[in-house]
């Protein structure tokens, strides 16, 4: 069920009506049964790996509870996350390494080396709740949390249909006590979510699903051969389309758990105004750069061993962040890109003090300064960005070769245009959030104020949104 | 227990409660406002109604009248033939009723076919033109065609065929259930055409041109589609006809299109060789024929069908 279908405001809402008028128990029943509904309706025979996995981890926390000193607790842990890490690398990333090896094989002159590839459909939102069910064995096993008692809250912690096919990656210290404790509606939050499920639509249906339809043209060859401005309007295109896409999911799910008095952590903030990469990354997907910062570089040792430590772990770990996003060398080129450039910005543009070694430096006061850092910082991204989008290495290399050829066709004005007229608005909000600090757009006006900004942005959605229903970028991963 | 009724009075939950209404009154009007515009003002809604309404009347031939012959097809038609002509050269022998709808392929018409046999319409021959690659593309125009050429049960066996998971069946539903949902696509290019300058030409280079895959999947799709097609024709009595309109460079496709007609049992026409058309009886898209390349395809169609479907003798002694 994809958020900007109809078929999804037709399970939301009655889902908001009757969860509202059952106690906490059936509430949490209630909303596990829907949401396994939710992911069944792409393909019921997934659900049977999702409960299995979410029931392993459930029973597994229970051995690993430091304050039961069971003697064979670390086994259990080690076992829970090869367990998960197995579940995962098979669904994902098991015919990706094969076929790898296959090919590298092959160059050596070892031909026909019979591996056998299992060419199985990846689950929806499996590299999702493995991270989430990572966390919480890690964070059981290090005393951070109590285990959950019920399988029903942490069923709904790891299953709960808003964030369960793309994120936001909650926190068991965030969301598992929500599903513990009994939810009170608070009219305000429950308005806001609705603000936010709108917000998210306009980002999704007409920001993204109308850049997309420019950037498969240009990714598909038909405005012609790439050169330097169909380069350009491939990676900006893309850029806008993927935050649009990703951020309009993640408002919509931060809007559905809100309706239903839940509290999701923020995904997104004004990315594209990061003045570095490393300011990016705290704007970008959040949940999961936190996720990979808390459970990967810091146990790795972050930034406490040294200047060559740091740099290994810091582009191990944008590496890793790369492959999460999907089983093909052109992530890993992604990441690596970004792992390269980081360590680079660390050297030149040190943070003040050895305490905020983690805080990124404080933005240039100067008005060209900032905006110079903010366009070279935008442009890296879409660099990266063309290896994130391509189909294979050779295909992006291909791709930014045409940056040297400057051949102009008249159409591209045309398509630059219509780029435009779908980026500049997010732009300009992304300007007012920033300068507002706030949540959505003209979250602090009058409800009336808000009633018709939502009402006109129906009216929007309605008559702009793109063509055909696109799925989620981010389902694929 | 907590509920939205106890806090009904909650401003928040008032305007909640106003914006529902609002939505909800947004999506009649423009339910009945796409009605309205589609049944008032699109051309291409008025042509296809018309065309087939025309095709429902179509019956076999007495003696002496000539051949009933419901051709169907794409843009590819639409931009390549000139029906006026087609029908005035062909007039003695041929009765020809046209219905051309843009972007659609082998499931439009399979389906808008069928329907029209059902409904009663009885040619006695039919002739198919859509292009190679829009007759093996999986899937079915959006806009118009679930409206105007599928009905309830169509779309089930649509989504089935096409392999749609739920989300895109039930959105095929709501294409064939709403006049909005249908056309919301068509509003927006229409509203587009007046904000980005050259917008309509920048759409057609934007459409992606599904590749024609080569021997043996090209065989493998192509046959079962054939064969279904024929025999639902001569279920009910007609006679199938697959026209290839020339694209450039599509001899081989052509060529391959040819033969899997061949073993399917199933006859083809190519009354122009994509090979001998120069690219300037082309539009700029470098697909559709322009005026002058269909005013050859016309005549060289008019002079093919007749003989392909009457045999020369009697094509020259009706001349």
């Amino acid at each position: 069920m994809l958020f900007d279908s109809p078929a999804f405001f037709l399970f939301l809402i009655p889902v908001v009506f009757f969860y509202w008028r059952m106690n906490h128990r059936a509430q949490n029943v209630f909303l596990l049964l829907a949401s396994y509904f939710f992911y069944g309706w792409w393909d019921w025979r997934f659900l049977a790996l999702m409960i299995g996995s979410t029931t392993m981890d459930f029973l597994i926390a229970q051995k690993i509870v430091p304050a039961r000193q069971n003697p064979h607790r670390k086994q259990w842990f080690i076992f829970s996350l090869v367990l998960n890490f197995t579940i995962l690398g098979i669904f994902k990333y098991f015919d990706f390494f094969a076929g790898s090896f296959v090919g590298m094989l092959d160059n050596l002159g070892l031909h026909h080396i019979p591996l056998p590839l299992i060419h199985v459909i990846l689950p929806p939102g499996i590299s999702f709740y493995t991270f989430q069910e990572v966390a919480y064995i890690v964070d059981v096993y290090k005393g951070r949390i109590e285990d959950s008692r019920t399988f029903y809250d942490y069923g709904l912690f790891i299953s709960f249909f808003a964030h369960l096919i793309a994120g936001p990656i909650q926190r068991p210290g965030h969301l598992l006590p929500q599903t513990q404790n009994e939810r009170t509606f608070d009219p305000d939050r429950f308005f806001d979510g609705l603000m936010l499920i709108f917000s998210g639509l306009i980002r999704k249906c007409i920001v993204a699903d109308n850049c997309a339809l420019l950037v498969d043209a240009v990714f598909g060859g038909q405005l012609g051969p790439p050169n330097f401005w169909v380069v350009l309007l491939g990676t900006y295109g893309f850029a806008w389309q993927v935050y649009g896409d990703f951020s309009g999911y993640s408002d919509i799910a931060r809007g559905c758990a809100q309706l239903l008095g839940f509290h999701f952590m923020v995904n997104f903030r004004q990315p594209f105004l990061a003045h570095r990469l490393q300011d990016f990354w705290r704007r970008w997907h959040i949940s999961l750069s936190t996720w990979l910062r808390d459970y990967l570089y810091i146990p790795m040792g972050g930034s406490r061993l040294g200047t060559w430590k740091t740099i290994k772990n810091l582009f191990l770990t944008m590496v890793l962040a790369g492959l999460w996003h999907g089983a093909n060398w052109t992530f890993v080129i992604f990441g690596a890109i970004h792992g390269i450039v980081l360590p680079i910005e660390r050297f030149f543009f040190p943070a003040k003090a050895r305490a905020a070694a983690n805080s990124v430096p404080a933005p240039p006061t100067g008005f060209f300064a900032l905006w110079a850092q903010r366009i070279l910082t935008f442009n890296i991204l879409c660099l990266s960005l063309a290896f994130f989008r391509a189909t294979s290495l050779h295909a992006a290399v291909q791709f930014l070769a045409g940056l040297s050829n400057f051949a102009w066709q008249p159409e591209y004005a045309s398509a630059f245009f219509l780029l435009c007229l779908y980026s500049v608005p997010l732009f300009l909000i992304d300007l007012h959030l920033e300068a507002t600090d706030q949540e959505y757009p003209f979250a602090n006006t009058s409800y009336a104020f808000r009633t018709a900004m939502a009402a006109s942005a129906f009216a929007a959605l309605a008559l702009f949104s793109g063509s055909n229903l696109n799925a989620f970028v981010y389902f694929q991963f | 227990m907590p509920s939205f009724i106890s806090n009904s009075r909650h401003p928040a939950v008032t305007c909640a409660k106003i914006l529902f209404a609002i939505c909800a009154a947004l999506s009649i009007c423009f339910e009945f406002l796409s009605d309205y515009l589609l049944k008032h003002h699109s051309e291409t809604y008025a042509r296809i109604s018309q065309q087939y309404a025309d095709a429902l009347r179509v019956r076999p031939a007495k003696p002496g009248e000539p051949m009933s012959v419901l051709m169907v097809g794409n843009s590819l038609l639409l931009d390549g033939i000139d029906v006026d002509r087609l029908q005035k050269l062909t007039s003695s022998q041929l009765d020809i009723h046209p219905i051309f709808l843009e972007a659609t392929g082998y499931y439009d018409w399979l389906y808008a076919l069928r329907r029209l046999f059902q409904e009663g319409s009885r040619p006695q021959v039919v002739v198919l033109g859509v292009g190679v690659n829009a007759f093996l593309s999986n899937s079915v125009r959006r806009e118009y065609a679930p409206l105007m050429f599928f009905d309830l049960k169509d779309t089930y066996n649509i989504a089935s065929d096409l392999k749609m998971d739920r989300t895109g069946a039930s959105n095929l539903l709501l294409e064939h259930s709403s006049a909005f949902w249908d056309t919301r696509s068509v509003l927006r290019m229409q509203i587009l055409k007046h904000i980005v300058p050259h917008c309509g030409e920048l759409f057609l280079l934007l459409k992606p041109q599904p590749p024609v895959p080569s021997e043996p999947e090209f065989g493998t799709i192509a046959n079962p589609r054939l064969q279904q097609l024929r025999r639902m024709c001569e279920a009910y009595g007609a006679k199938l006809i697959i026209l290839v309109p020339p694209t450039p460079a599509s001899e081989d496709a052509v060529h391959e299109m040819t033969l899997a007609s061949r073993s399917a049992g199933v006859e083809t026409l190519v009354p122009l060789d994509p090979a001998v058309l120069p690219a300037n009886y082309y539009q700029a898209d470098a697909i559709h024929l322009n005026s002058e390349g269909a005013a050859i395809f016309t005549v060289a169609l008019a002079t093919c069908l007749p003989r392909q479907l009457l045999g020369h003798d009697a094509v020259a002694s009706r001349d």
